[in-house]
């Protein structure tokens, strides 16, 4: 996606020591690789031409799917996952790349996942950032001017043994908490119309393709409105998460606390 | 593929869990990529490294030596710092392959990737 790196993100990235090991799980074209020489930073996608070009800008990537990623657990002290969980059709996969991110990190380690979010509305330019304290104590920043959802996570220390069944049992709780909830393999995806509200959770988005398609070159998935632009365009799923959604798929997980 | 970056790497075939880890490497193809060397950066790396799966991944690209754990006050020692530097960050395998220790499942590097992606049968649920 073509914007400026959300300030976040990169607050996020400086802010861990040197020597620090960070992982960019679905890393595209290595925005985030270069963000700061005293980490050490990996990325894998799942497109070999999105991997090349990082390459190309002489990061350390490799190919892989985002559901299985072949980093040994508890060795980073630090993940991103920037624009990614809101790609997978259904909860239990949207639940397992949080699983996976989980995974990776150390006990202590942080993990930091942006996704798309209902409350998109093109027409507030307001940059505040609210925040929702719940009454478990947990903070949901939200930024208008973004129209992303950002969520902290944090692995705690290991105590006693993992009980993986409680996750998955807690799948089906999860779900029916999801807000307009749909059925996606009976219904239609509705296609969004770019530039405006998000209407249903569950949708696909047009990106326009210009340039070389042998290259994956990802142009903003919001053209220009009116283009004459006779370039290809691609369907990308997206599941928009509405408020709370994404900690509510974290809350299935064990051994995290949300920051 | 920089040896820092494969002591990271482990096998998510289906069913190797920590079993899949080092992933054992094969090269057919280095390069030495001088990187600008940054003292304080290899001191925090040093423990962080699981070290028998570096000695194996030098020993398999006949690299010089690699002290078998790091030395006693390694923090001011810039000779042995170097070396690991070295070790660490300037051989970047272009062609060779990454094989899981526990399936045999083989997984190429061209130009510098690992292709990791697994068939559905083989990915660990």
């Amino acid at each position: 996606m073509r914007h400026p790196s959300w300030p976040h993100i990169v607050e996020f990235l400086k802010a861990f020591p040197s020597g620090s090991l960070v992982a960019d799980i679905a890393c595209g074209n290595g925005k985030y690789l270069g963000i700061s020489k005293v980490l050490y930073m990996i990325g894998c996608d799942h497109s070999q031409n999105l991997v090349d070009i990082c390459r190309e800008r002489q990061y350390q990537g490799f190919v892989c799917d985002a559901l299985a990623v072949p980093i040994l657990s508890g060795s980073c002290d630090a993940c991103i996952s920037i624009a990614v969980i809101h790609h997978f059709a259904t909860a239990e996969h949207r639940v397992a790349a949080l699983q996976e991110l989980v995974r990776l990190v150390r006990p202590d380690g942080k993990a930091l996942i942006y996704v798309w979010t209902m409350e998109q509305e093109y027409n507030k330019k307001s940059k505040y950032l609210r925040e929702n304290r719940t009454s478990q104590g947990m903070k949901e920043g939200i930024s208008n001017d973004t129209s992303v959802q950002e969520l902290l996570v944090k692995q705690l220390p290991i105590v006693g043994n993992q009980d993986s069944a409680h996750s998955v049992s807690s799948i089906n709780d999860f779900q029916d908490r999801e807000c307009n909830s749909r059925n996606v393999a009976n219904s239609k995806l509705p296609i969004h119309t770019n530039r405006a509200s998000f209407h249903s959770q569950d949708l696909l988005v047009p990106w326009h393709f210009k340039g070389n398609p042998d290259k994956d070159k990802r142009v903003e998935p919001f053209g220009p409105l009116g283009s004459r632009d006779p370039g290809p365009v691609f369907h990308r799923y997206y599941h928009v998460f509405c408020e709370g959604g994404l900690e509510a798929a974290c809350q299935t997980l064990s051994n995290i606390s949300i920051l | 593929m920089r040896l820092l970056t494969h002591n990271l790497l482990s096998s998510h075939v289906r069913g190797v869990g920590p079993r899949g880890f080092p992933l054992r490497l094969q090269a057919t193809e280095v390069r030495i990529n001088p990187v600008e060397f940054n003292p304080d950066f290899i001191v925090r790396m040093i423990p962080k490294v699981e070290w028998a799966a570096l000695l194996e991944a030098a020993d398999n690209l006949h690299l010089i030596e690699v002290p078998k754990e790091p030395i006693q006050g390694y923090e001011h020692n810039e000779e042995f710092l170097r070396k690991m530097h070295h070790v660490l960050l300037e051989v970047e395998v272009l062609e060779g392959t990454l094989q899981c220790p526990e399936s045999g499942r083989v997984f190429p590097i061209s130009r510098g990737i690992p292709n990791m992606l697994l068939s559905d049968e083989e990915t660990e649920t």
